[in-house]
């Protein structure tokens, strides 16, 4: 594996472990989805610049807009769950408990 | 809510799930599976209220995880490969993680923990939409990525049928309960899914106008509980006839059309001797089918413990019909009538 694939590995997986284990508020959980798409944004354009082809070159763009996208219904949604349950601590999400 | 705006969201759920559909390259199938998401959450917090709102933020966290380990396992693969195609996948490790990534979205088990939830917090027709619709990108996905490791989809397969049915036996919230059949009917598809896509296939199709029928059913008796199923008889006497029968299809009783699914992925899992896995899925079957008969005796069997008078109603609103209760007897008919055309609808799908 390459060193290049090993650090955006590296930087999706902390990601990925934080929004999985931080248990207060939902805001890291937002963070950490956004630095898991920060990496993959990384990812793409080294890639696209290793292989010199233009053809790939778009795929960072898209990326980009959408996960824009979702972090702002994320945020809304945020918003909402502050409205709703007086603050985001993962703690208050506790209405729908099987 | 606005017309316009929901013409403008379930297009964009249309969208979203014809964009995965055809698309052969990951990014496009990740788009698809991002639209979809995207379009979903506004008809699941339209209501403004406090377990909404907790549906809608779990849904998505959710379904943004798995979208996102989506596109970093297709990448890593794509940058090891040198090409981004979805039917011809190659590295191991990635392939897994890939398939993960689509069960987390579809919701099974070990994965399954958000389901009942979310389905909990949201409308019965939005719970609906989430139910079947949904379903339908991350299977045609998985259908098209070849040589999963085959006993990472058995176990979650067997694991789903057996949690769909220990799940769904303490519940009186007939949401959860549809969502723990959600579960343990995806369990089965999954099993036959590396040996039979076309049979998967049918399987899902089946299952998607069987879960569409009950989400009806309940929208149109107003029922969100079990107790609230008792009083149907006044409200609506077809359904009450006919909702039976309809639950006895979701379990898998023969002569309804719930059956044929259950009987061809047993008879194919039995040619190919995974004897151990057909006789685990039969039985866990068992499970679900108790909490199927469970509302069928509260709808049909029993009366509620009320003054008999007073159960009746005498004002009845007209017209009793929900924008999706003209769905109901084609969802209905195709829920309990489908045994006998079996062999041609396999041949439309082989």
């Amino acid at each position: 594996m390459t060193p290049i694939q090993m650090t955006f590995s590296t930087m999706f997986l902390l990601g990925l472990m934080g929004l999985t284990f931080h248990r207060t508020h939902l805001l890291s959980a937002l963070l950490c989805l956004e630095s898991m798409m920060l990496s993959l944004f990384l990812a793409t354009s080294l890639w696209a610049l290793q292989l010199s082809t233009i053809n790939i070159a778009t795929v960072p763009m898209l990326l980009l807009a959408f996960s824009a996208c979702e972090a702002s219904s994320g945020l809304a949604l945020l918003v909402a769950t502050a409205r709703t349950h007086g603050s985001d601590h993962m703690q208050n999400l506790n209405l729908l408990q099987c | 809510m606005n017309p316009y705006l929901l013409i403008v969201l379930l297009t964009s759920l249309g969208l979203g799930t014809a964009l995965t559909l055809s698309s052969t390259h990951w990014l496009l199938a990740w788009l698809g599976l991002e639209v979809g998401t995207l379009a979903i959450l506004p008809l699941m917090a339209q209501r403004h209220h406090p377990r909404a709102t907790e549906a809608a933020t779990k849904y998505f966290i959710v379904q943004a995880t798995a979208a996102a380990t989506l596109l970093f396992a297709a990448f890593n693969n794509a940058w090891l490969q040198g090409h981004s195609d979805i039917q011809h996948m190659s590295h191991p490790l990635f392939t897994s993680m890939i398939t993960l990534a689509l069960l987390l979205k579809l919701g099974l088990a070990p994965m399954h923990t958000w389901m009942p939830q979310v389905i909990q917090g949201v409308s019965l027709n939005t719970g609906l939409i989430v139910s079947t619709w949904q379903k339908i990108a991350p299977f045609i996905l998985l259908l098209q990525i070849k040589q999963i490791h085959p006993p990472l989809l058995t176990i979650i397969g067997l694991a789903s049928i057996l949690i769909g049915g220990w799940g769904g036996l303490n519940q009186t919230q007939l949401r959860k309960i549809l969502a723990y059949s959600s579960i343990a009917h995806l369990g089965w598809i999954l099993l036959i899914l590396q040996h039979s896509t076309a049979l998967a296939t049918y399987a899902l199709l089946i299952y998607i106008f069987m879960t569409s029928a009950t989400f009806i059913t309940l929208k149109k008796c107003k029922a969100t509980t079990i107790n609230m199923l008792t009083t149907t008889w006044t409200k609506a006497p077809t359904i009450t006839l006919v909702a039976p029968l309809m639950l006895l299809s979701l379990g898998g009783l023969p002569p309804l059309s719930g059956f044929a699914p259950k009987w061809f992925i047993l008879q194919e899992l039995t040619q190919l001797n995974f004897i151990p896995h057909a006789s685990i899925a039969a039985m866990a079957a068992l499970l679900s089918l108790s909490y199927y008969l469970r509302l069928s005796y509260s709808i049909t069997l029993s009366l509620s413990p009320n003054n008999l008078p007073e159960c009746l109603q005498w004002r009845v609103n007209y017209p009793i019909s929900t924008p999706l209760s003209s769905a109901l007897p084609a969802a209905l008919a195709l829920t309990l009538f489908l045994l006998p055309l079996t062999p041609s609808a396999l041949t439309l799908i082989i």
